[in-house]
């Protein structure tokens, strides 16, 4: 029992669990290979966001213009594709790093200019979205705008993996096919939690967003570490980018639109707590594959999209609760254990 | 003491406009629903499901008139069938939740999907992968780069070119013109672009396309665009929406201006709003077709397609039904019965 409780999130992925047995019951072809092969793709790119977005609230801010970077990155990517032929290998970096400073810049006006991280993410969502529109390969020369984007390195992206085949196992029972966006996934999953947990570097985001004025008098470099987590925020949008670029072969002006309100509330299912300091990186995964299969599941039921959306608020509603009152409980054990009690 | 309660005012505050952020979230988790009930279907795409009963779907871009009246017309059809179960989906506007869409259907082993693409290439790939498993897609008004069983379309080319004549008439054969354009991306922005402007080449060579600037299929953006294009430009005298909407919203501006009588406005598509304000006097002039009428036959080809056992592997190339479509003014506006106006 005590070796349970050391498993992070196991709350939210009990949840996950018996959500997946119910409609593996209920929703018809919920319990497809094909269905699992659409949730890992479908809802890759959306776990990266998540994963990005999780060390901006860590560090007690929010990020709303991901959404804004997905589309300046993807379009980075089809111009130099489509308009200079830069290969895929270049252009793909390229955009990373775009996306990278763009959260930067975010963090540097949250640190510097003191702006609140809401307004200043609100206001370089907008200011991002508009250079796409003016950087806009398909505006300059509109008849790019219908030719999609063939590039092996940028296409090759979008490869889905027969694993079951490979190991034989599909012998025995019908496995989905991996994409590769999944296996992008798990390394930044992988990287993430492990530079969270055993860096310095990444232990510095959850000190600063629990107690940002002792972080500073602990020696630890607050502006830097937030500056730092906008910054990763960005780069997960840059590669969300690239994954959905690969897969829709092509960048539009719109791409991206409203997808940081998906990143948040996985996010926050996932645990990341909104009053900062707490949370890891499978949480957002596991909170983003939830959402997928809520979504999945009723939709196989046939629940209208439009009661499907109220369900995602009521839990993303219950997240939030759960959070509060979870922090409610740590501020009194806090001052339980400050009394001597 | 005060300092605390400073402290816990800022968190306060965060948390508020976290909250404000959060509570839209609530919309943005259902902004990627990738699957849509597509329930009792085999995996095969032409095969029908074991109850002899045929599945097929229509992914629209978002709800709208156009598509909704589509989406009669194609059900009027099908229903008649009494073997077919049809659905309408929501594209929500974003390229990413069609292409999931698209994945689902063709997962579950849809016989057929009608789509209205959002974007022309983004769709191509599930297009291509639909057609791998002998799944027929019909488009309508929207072309695919990706070949295709079937595409209905309004006949977009030679119409704007007809709009451009009868706009060039009104106008005297002189002049300065707005195009209220889409964005770049859709293979029908190009056609009633280049309708327009190959017309007024051919039948009114000298009124000048003065400026052609995007204003996103809306009213209210449309609104914005041309007020800002009047402002630099308040000789021009002539407006082509390259959609209703956008004309509306010229129409709008004008009146807010106070010169609608010396505007000639043309929109496209030919949808109730605008035909009523054509009757006002308001709005010159549109491309009215009736999209019932399109609905049905795209329902009509999917029918005979799946009761066909025709698989989508098996076409050669595209098939490309163009509807027939009249130019409607305030001359011939009363012609179009209340049942043919969506």
């Amino acid at each position: 029992m005590s070796l349970l409780r050391r498993i992070p999130n196991l709350e939210l992925l009990a949840f996950f669990v018996v959500l997946s047995v119910f409609f593996c019951f209920y929703a018809p072809h919920f319990n497809t290979a094909s269905n699992v092969e659409n949730l890992l793709s479908g809802y890759a790119f959306i776990a990266i966001l998540a994963i990005g977005q999780s060390y901006p609230i860590m560090v007690r801010g929010i990020d709303l213009s991901i959404g804004s970077i997905v589309a300046l990155g993807a379009m980075i990517i089809f111009d130099l594709v489509m308009i200079w032929e830069v290969p895929g290998y270049l252009a793909m970096p390229l955009a990373l790093c775009v996306a990278l400073a763009a959260g930067a810049v975010n963090g540097a006006l949250i640190v510097y200019c003191r702006l609140q991280p809401f307004v200043a993410t609100l206001a370089s969502m907008a200011a991002y979205r508009g250079l796409v529109y003016a950087i806009s390969g398909r505006q300059l020369f509109p008849e790019l705008a219908t030719k999609p984007i063939r590039d092996p390195w940028i296409t090759g992206i979008e490869e889905y993996y027969d694993i079951g085949g490979a190991t034989g196992l599909d012998q025995v029972v019908n496995l989905p096919w991996i994409p590769l966006s999944f296996l992008i996934l798990i390394a930044v999953m992988v990287t993430s939690q492990v530079m969270l947990s055993h860096t310095n570097f990444g232990k510095n985001f959850k000190i600063t967003g629990g107690n940002p004025e002792a972080a500073r008098l602990a020696g630890i470099n607050t502006k830097r570490t937030i500056i730092s987590a906008y910054a990763i925020s960005g780069f997960c949008a840059g590669l969300a980018a690239i994954i959905l670029v690969a897969r829709l072969t092509t960048a539009t002006e719109a791409l991206g639109n409203g997808m940081e309100l998906t990143a948040i509330a996985a996010a926050v299912i996932g645990g990341i707590s909104l009053q900062g300091g707490l949370g890891n990186s499978i949480g957002p995964v596991v909170g983003a594959f939830l959402l997928g299969i809520i979504l999945i599941g009723l939709t196989l039921m046939g629940v209208s999209q439009f009661v499907q959306q109220i369900l995602s608020g009521a839990i993303l509603v219950g997240a939030v609760t759960y959070d509060l009152y979870m922090s409610k409980t740590r501020a009194r054990r806090a001052r339980a254990l400050q009394s001597g009690v | 003491m005060s300092d605390k309660k400073e402290v816990l005012g800022d968190s306060q505050r965060r948390s508020f406009l976290k909250g404000v952020a959060l509570g839209s979230a609530a919309l943005g988790a259902g902004l990627v629903s990738p699957s849509m009930p597509v329930a009792g279907l085999g995996q095969q795409g032409v095969a029908r499901a074991a109850d002899g009963r045929y599945k097929m779907a229509f992914i629209q871009w978002q709800p709208h008139t156009v598509p909704a009246a589509w989406s009669n017309g194609i059900k009027e059809v099908l229903d008649t069938q009494n073997n077919i179960d049809y659905q309408l989906l929501d594209g929500q506007n974003k390229v990413e939740v069609q292409v999931s869409l698209m994945d689902t259907l063709i997962n579950e082993g849809a016989n057929v999907i009608f789509l209205q693409p959002i974007d022309s290439v983004a769709l191509g790939p599930s297009i291509k992968k639909a057609r791998r498993r002998g799944i027929s897609v019909i488009t309508l008004n929207i072309d695919a780069a990706e070949e295709h069983a079937a595409h209905v379309e309004m006949n977009h080319y030679f119409g704007a070119m007809d709009i451009a004549k009868e706009m060039g008439n009104r106008m005297g054969g002189k002049g300065k013109v707005a195009i209220l354009n889409a964005p770049p991306g859709i293979i029908i922005r190009d056609q009633r672009t280049n309708g327009f402007i190959d017309g007024m080449k051919e039948h009114h060579p000298n009124i000048e396309i003065a400026a052609d600037q995007v204003a996103d299929w809306s009213r209210k953006k449309a609104q914005d665009v041309l007020f800002n294009i009047l402002t630099a430009q308040p000789d021009i005298t002539g407006v082509y929406g390259i959609n209703d909407s956008m004309a509306l919203g010229a129409v709008d501006v004008a009146k807010q201006k106070g010169i609608l009588d010396k505007m000639v406005i043309f929109g496209n598509d030919g949808e109730r709003a605008a035909l009523e304000s054509i009757e006002n006097g308001e709005l010159t002039g549109t491309q009215y077709t009736d999209v019932y009428q399109q609905g049905r036959f795209a329902g009509s080809v999917a029918s005979v397609l799946a009761s066909g056992g025709v698989s989508a592997k098996s076409f050669e190339q595209q098939g490309k039904l163009l509807m027939p479509y009249t130019i409607a003014t305030a001359e011939n506006v009363s012609s179009i019965q209340p049942a043919q106006r969506w």
